[in-house]
């Protein structure tokens, strides 16, 4: 915030003016070619309005932002563009439609982006943003998951829920979707009043807020939207960009106290928001995984490189410092009182721990024939320990069943 | 003035008698063809005219009809060519009516008067009404399966003419082909490793069950679908009679002598549906799954055929039969066949281990609804195919051989004949309490199953008959056990849901 920008004469302005520097924001956000980067330092160096003036006035060299940062050959078409739009009939769109228009500097932004590396100088949201002293945490992974990565982080984010701390996620496929219908999960059954208040979920979205991307989400998008809020720096009505997904991730990161990575590939995107998290200072945790395993290739290297390990809620409330790391009993997650199992299946078991396997591999796992290993894979199915997904089978947790309801 | 000679056409795999009625009267010189030729037929009246000059016989000046009865069946092809130049030489007077007394005739004229071979004599044969039968020399052998009308054979328009003017003998048949050499039937003990496959392999041959096999290429899905014809029997007498008459209508040219061995036939994905099913609006053709009757039927890429082609294909997996209606006929093709079809677990092939894919949900998705939930239903077993590993392929230790598994599915297909099937995939659903009982424990397994949600209804049934199966490969006696309905669930995987939380 350059001090020219907050000067005496403008320590009150009128609402107003204020609406206009907000409108005047809206109206470039959804002209093509002009990126958060812009946006941010338009309103910071010049002001919203003037910038908005310049465009439609065809006169963009008259802005230093604009004409440093949106390409030449783009020039002509965001003009055109621009005198299309009304920025006062733009905004009361927004507001009839309930949708928060955060400028920031004004009263409203969240609080932990005010100070970031790349803070948005507008957002949209559908509700209110978690103030700083609400505690909340990233839940982030990748798309294409493994059942158990699923439930692990549907039953974190139900957990997070629980103890009152707020889930940001992206809303995404797998690992994203997951966590929030954990959150969802607690939100809407019965409250627990012993436990206190449950966090409100933050969905992150890369697209307008009016557009449920991906379309398979868009349940769960509303029930997001119900319990907490959404989140985007899009406008209304723009389809995702590739783009936009990295940039939407510094949002979730810069709004987050703590990020866990629960599964990523060595190159994933979730990697990218653990990244944006350091550079944030923000602390990175991560879940292990089998070292065979590539979806926890990703998440193993994060740990090596000093990520706090995952075993479950605990752990990241106490990196929180909510919670004392629990003396945890050596071996708690043998399950003490479950029965001893068949030596087959136990072994089926430990080898699934790598990984989902087809029942050809297990079959050499067993070391019998089909029939054996058939017999043996059908009671851990029906147990609960294991789950078939396609010819696939996979360690299931039996907590499934319990967030499940 | 008038002649009456006996032939037949083929429709689908069946003949149909036809009766060629000749006629010669006085009136404007020329040759009508009526009884609903099609393009071909009609053409028969240049060949006709042409092969009886080239016999030395004089074209009568005089107006000829050839009715082709019954009129209301349309008569396509050529077949009727012989009958039709048999039928004018005997109106006309050159050959006596009590000489062609009892005698069909089969088989299309040159313009030089030789007599050409044509597709379909089986059927052609086994529909004329005539104790004798006269077919091109080529196609007496192929004629004798029949083992109906006696057989003779000619080669030309003038040979006939004197034989049956009595001017010169019968054409002696000239000597059965040599047989063609049995087809190579790789074998089983060739494939390292797979225990999997070979035992979905097995099931499926003894229990008729259909397969699915999911997996990347170069898991050597065809290699494996290859070697399931070795494990079936031989055929008995009424399929091998099937099967011959579908060989026969199609002209296939490996068609000599009576079909012993089941058919394997893998059309390629680009075929069309009439293609597959069979049909055509003005001759009625079997397709690829006739010719696969009573054997096995084995659909490679099965995603990339086309979504309708496949569709198509419901109806004739149940009941055993494509029947073809059209405005002015009806036949039934024979589509009895073991399914096989092998895919890629998704658009990228990486085996679609959970985890690993690089295919988008929105392609994933895509590739998924190419296949409808009732096809994939239709599949008793289904598995997941993976690369051999490099161990198994560079090492020495032969799998079991095609011999000794196929003699324990014989048995077991005895077993489902005395249950009073052809094989366990046709037990009636209703009844299986009675031809398959399962133990109180199975039982239990089952309910357990279907009430997590593991097993659908209708996978029940199908499940309990590929465990009937793989008792009767096990020699077990009394009711199924536990292991036995264990392994038929393990051998149908559900198909891969999309993964992502779908709320």
């Amino acid at each position: 915030m350059s001090p020219a920008a907050w000067s005496p004469a403008e320590a009150a302005p009128s609402r107003a003016r204020l609406d206009e520097e907000a409108a005047s924001l809206v109206a470039l956000a959804m002209i093509d070619g002009i990126g958060p980067r812009c946006l941010e330092q338009c309103q910071e160096q010049v002001g919203a309005g003037r910038a908005w003036e310049a465009l439609v006035g065809g006169d963009v060299q008259r802005c230093e932002p604009l004409a440093r940062r949106l390409h030449a050959d783009a020039r002509p078409a965001a003009v055109r563009a621009a005198r299309e739009i009304d920025p006062a009939t733009v905004l009361a769109e927004y507001r009839d439609r309930g949708i928060r228009v955060l400028v920031r500097g004004r009263r409203g932004y969240p609080t932990r982006l005010v100070a970031d590396l790349e803070p948005p100088a507008v957002l949209f949201t559908t509700g209110p943003v978690p103030e700083p002293q609400v505690p909340t945490v990233a839940i982030v992974g990748t798309r294409n998951a493994t059942t158990l990565g699923r439930t692990f982080a549907r039953r974190l984010g139900a957990d997070l829920t629980a103890a009152g701390i707020c889930v940001v996620s992206g809303l995404a496929l797998g690992i994203d979707g997951a966590a929030h219908r954990g959150a969802v999960d607690v939100l809407a059954g019965p409250l627990e009043h012993e436990r206190g208040i449950p966090g409100a979920p933050v969905g992150v979205v890369a697209a307008g807020l009016d557009i449920a991307y991906p379309a398979r989400h868009e349940r769960l998008h509303r029930e997001v939207a119900l319990h907490g809020t959404l989140v985007s720096e899009t406008p209304l009505g723009s389809r995702p960009n590739a783009w936009r997904f990295p940039a939407r991730n510094r949002i979730i990161a810069g709004l987050s106290d703590a990020v866990v990575v629960v599964e990523s590939r060595a190159a994933g995107g979730s990697m990218l928001t653990a990244d944006e998290a350091l550079e944030r200072g923000v602390p990175v945790l991560a879940v292990p995984g089998h070292p065979s395993a590539p979806a926890a290739a990703g998440t193993n290297a994060l740990i090596t490189d000093g990520a706090k390990l995952v075993r479950d809620v605990d752990d990241v409330l106490g990196e929180l410092g909510l919670a004392l790391p629990s003396e945890r009993p050596v071996g708690r997650a043998a399950e003490p009182s479950a029965p001893p199992r068949p030596a087959l299946e136990q072994l089926l078991l430990d080898a699934l721990g790598a990984g989902p396997l087809a029942l050809a591999e297990l079959v050499a796992v067993g070391g019998t024939g089909v029939d054996e290993v058939s017999a043996a894979l059908t009671a851990l199915e029906l147990s609960g320990h294991v789950v078939a997904n396609g010819g696939w089978y996979e360690p299931a947790l039996p907590v499934e069943r319990m967030v499940g309801r | 003035m008038f002649a009456s000679i006996p032939s037949s056409i083929v429709i689908g795999v069946d003949g149909r008698p036809v009766t060629v009625e000749v006629h010669v009267a006085n009136g404007l010189p020329g040759l009508s063809i009526v009884g609903l030729p099609d393009a071909a037929c009609r053409e028969a009246r240049d060949r006709v005219r042409a092969a009886v000059m080239a016999a030395e016989i004089p074209w009568p000046l005089q107006r000829i009809t050839i009715n082709l009865a019954p009129s209301e069946l349309r008569k396509p092809g050529a077949t009727l060519d012989l009958a039709m130049a048999v039928g004018v030489l005997v109106a006309q007077g050159e050959i006596d009516a009590e000489a062609v007394r009892g005698l069909a005739f089969l088989g299309e004229l040159g313009l030089d008067g030789t007599v050409r071979p044509i597709a379909g004599i089986v059927p052609l044969v086994d529909a004329v009404q005539a104790p004798t039968v006269v077919v091109p020399s080529s196609r007496v052998h192929e004629a004798e399966l029949v083992g109906g009308p006696e057989v003779r054979g000619v080669s030309s328009l003038r040979e006939l003419v004197d034989a049956l003017r009595g001017r010169g003998p019968w054409p002696e048949p000239s000597s059965p082909p040599d047989p063609p050499p049995p087809p190579i039937v790789p074998d089983l003990a060739d494939v390292r490793g797979q225990p999997v496959v070979r035992r979905a392999l097995e099931v499926a041959a003894a229990g008729g069950h259909h397969l699915l096999m999911v997996g990347p290429p170069g898991a050597g899905k065809t290699m494996l679908a290859s070697r399931l014809p070795g494990l079936l029997p031989d055929l008995d007498r009424a399929d091998a009679m099937a099967v011959t008459r579908v060989r026969s209508a199609v002209g296939d040219p490996a068609g000599h002598g009576l079909a012993t061995r089941p058919p394997f036939r893998a059309p390629h994905h680009g075929s069309t549906m009439v293609a597959l099913v069979g049909g055509g609006s003005d001759v009625l053709r079997p397709g690829e799954l006739s010719r696969a009757h009573a054997g096995v039927l084995f659909l490679d890429e099965l995603a990339e055929f086309g979504p309708s082609t496949l569709d198509a294909l419901r109806q004739p997996l149940e009941s055993g039969v494509v029947r073809v209606s059209r405005a002015r006929f009806q036949a039934d093709l024979p589509a009895r066949v073991l399914l096989v079809a092998a895919m890629n677990p998704c658009p990228c092939g990486e085996a679609g281990r959970p985890g690993r894919c690089r295919c988008t949900t929105a392609g994933l998705t895509r590739y998924r609804r190419r296949l409808s939930g009732p096809l994939l239903d239709r599949f008793d077993l289904r598995i997941e195919v993976l690369r051999p590993e490099i161990e198994e392929l560079l090492g020495n230790d032969r799998g079991e051989a095609t011999v000794e598994v196929a003699e324990r599915v014989a048995r077991a297909r005895e077993r489902a004949v005395a249950r009073g099937v052809r094989t366990n995939a046709e037990l009636d659903g209703e009844a299986l309490d009675d031809t398959a009982p399962i133990t109180d424990d199975a039982r239990e397994l089952l309910v357990t199953a279907l009430r997590s949600g593991r097993l659908s209804a209708r996978g029940l049934v199908r499940i309990r008959r590929v465990a009937c199966t793989l008792g009767d490969l096990a020699g077990h006696r009394g009711p199924l056990g536990v292991g036995h309905v264990a392994t038929a669930l393990q051998l149908r995987a559900e198909l891969a849901v999309v993964t992502g939380m779908a709320a």
